[in-house]
């Protein structure tokens, strides 16, 4: 099943074009720095900073950090929204379901297959900025500045080898891809729920947005801790470049996103176990 | 054409639901501001510009528009522009419409002229009512604005400034960002006439929204040199108006954007628009 359902999204256009443009940006925003102000230093996260021609790791950093607020939570939206939705609004959902084979099973490997595509997204961003990066600034030693730590007394400073700058992004691009559970998981809800893709992606887009405004909204922010999407949430990867590193935030990332993952893909699963396919 | 256009437009559930929203979100942000944080300074935009709610109910307008005019609003204008012609083509009347003894330039004409006068309208009504709400709630009182780039905790830098001025800013603001909403306008009408989907056309619009937030020298200052063409980065200079002096010298480089953005996507969309075989 798995194996079948990779060969054929494999073959569909509008997932290369999603992967081509993430790929694109990253590769882009490299060119442009490169080209103009390769020696400003750019944030990573609220603490980070690091300067983009000292060293092409910089590179896939400033891409994860550029694109995980909009372009990554749409990819991902993309390829758990169209799971389902997709095949229901092709009308091939009733011949799939009617195969001797258990709907869990059609569920389960539908979602495999999203779930390593996002993956494959938020990786291949960080590939393509550590590509592009380490074409234009060369493979040097990662320098990045905690300004958390940065005081007059001392600068905060971290270098890491280039192998363990390679761990490091490595870390930090398995993070970004955990911090996009949540949103992965309510789109997959939304994909069993209806039949236009369009709405589960839109869905899915929509509860980042939701989570984003909530967490703003001031009075609000004792729920901030437990919102799926916040901008503390999508800053804590940068933990992983920072020395001493401060791993006290993950559990409860963890926590946070495996809890929404649980209840929204139980619901999903809960839904499309039951439903009436009619398309 | 036109009035047609508009009688059509103007009976759909889209056009409701899109203005009940905008006008929903500012009734909804004062009701959260005057039950929760109304005491608390709010931080607005990159300035920032720091204001109680409570204080004044100008300040209801100002945080509405800041924090719409990145996303809600562009996606509420790529809804009006986007559906305007491949909403015809996607219910299969366009070409009954073209059958009709008028030019195609005046069809896409009065199809582009009433979505720009609904687009204008979302950012006037989600505007003057969250006046309205933030007036009833909290009083048109004169507004206090700290100048957050200026302030230092030891000498914050706070501006009154009279009701009469705000509005006068607040009626520039809406109408600049108004304004800054042609290039994402002209670019969602210019796909609506390319495909048959209106859904298409409307996320391509998005879709430019969202590269403009990605080249954007607020998050990535590397990115500097594209920043200034970008068509939705400056959006947020007209929160300028509010510190003393204001600096407006953003803005004619802004406007001038825009109006290249739209002549350019506009020329498109006529362009295929008058020569397009149509089979929907």
């Amino acid at each position: 099943m798995i194996r079948i359902e990779l060969l054929k999204q494999l073959r569909r256009t509008s997932y290369w074009v999603v992967f081509g443009i993430l790929a694109v940006i990253s590769v882009v925003v490299t060119i442009i720095i490169g080209l103009s102000s390769a020696a400003t230093p750019e944030r990573l996260g609220d603490y980070g900073s690091v300067i983009p021609n000292s060293s092409g790791f910089t590179m896939a950093a400033i891409a994860l950090n550029a694109l995980l607020l909009f372009l990554i939570p749409l990819a991902v939206a993309i390829f758990a929204g169209e799971s389902l939705a997709g095949e229901a609004s092709w009308g091939s959902l009733r011949y799939l379901a009617s195969r001797p084979v258990s709907r869990q099973r059609v569920l389960v490997s539908k979602l495999v297959v999203a779930g390593l595509y996002s993956l494959a997204a938020v990786v291949l961003v960080a590939v393509a900025g550590l590509v592009s990066g380490i074409a234009t600034f060369g493979w040097h030693p990662l320098s990045v500045i905690d300004l958390q730590q940065a005081s007059p007394f001392a600068s905060g400073l971290t270098t890491f080898s280039p192998l363990q700058a390679l761990g490091r992004i490595g870390l930090a691009t398995a993070i970004v891809a955990g911090t996009m559970i949540a949103t992965f998981a309510f789109a997959a809800l939304c994909s069993t729920v209806t039949d236009r893709p369009f709405s589960a992606v839109a869905g899915g887009v929509l509860f980042t947005f939701v989570s984003r405004a909530v967490n703003d909204v001031p009075g609000f922010h004792v729920l901030g801790p437990w919102l799926p999407v916040t901008d503390k949430g999508a800053g804590l990867w940068t933990q992983v470049l920072f020395r001493p590193t401060d791993l006290s935030g993950y559990p409860h990332l963890a926590l946070v996103q495996v809890a929404y993952a649980v209840v929204f893909l139980g619901s999903g699963w809960i839904w499309f176990t039951r439903k009436d396919v009619l398309s | 054409m036109i009035p047609i256009e508009w009688y059509k437009q103007f009976h759909r559930p889209k056009t409701y639901v899109t203005l009940g929203i905008a006008a929903g979100f500012s009734i909804v942000l004062t009701v959260v501001l005057a039950a929760t944080g109304s005491g608390q300074t709010e931080f607005v935009g990159d300035v920032p510009l720091l204001m109680v709610p409570r204080t004044s109910g100008f300040s209801v307008p100002i945080i509405a528009l800041s924090s719409t005019m990145k996303f809600f609003l562009p996606l509420a204008v790529c809804l009006f522009a986007g559906e305007s012609v491949a909403g015809e083509a996607g219910w299969g009347s366009l070409r009954y419409l073209l059958a009709h003894p008028v030019t195609r330039r005046r069809v896409l004409w009065s199809k582009a002229a009433v979505a720009g006068f609904l687009s204008v309208l979302a950012v006037l009504v989600l505007a003057v009512v969250a006046l309205i709400a933030g007036g009833l709630a909290f009083g048109w009182h004169p507004l206090s604005v700290g100048d957050g780039s200026a302030s230092t905790p030891a000498h914050p830098v706070v501006n009154v400034i009279q009701v009469g001025t705000t509005f006068a800013h607040l009626g520039i603001g809406v109408l600049y960002v108004g304004a800054g909403m042609a290039s994402i306008f002209a670019v969602a009408f210019f796909l609506s006439t390319t495909t048959r989907r209106p859904l298409v056309a409307v996320a391509g619009g998005v879709a430019v929204t969202i590269i403009s937030r990605i080249f954007n020298a607020d998050y990535l200052p590397g990115i500097q040199v594209v920043n200034n063409y970008m068509p939705n980065n400056d959006i947020d200079l007209w929160q300028h108006q509010f510190t003393r002096p204001a600096d407006l010298s953003g803005f004619p480089h802004f406007l001038v954007l825009q109006v290249i953005y739209f002549v350019v996507f506009m020329a498109l969309a006529q362009l295929w628009f008058t020569h397009k075989d149509v089979l929907d």
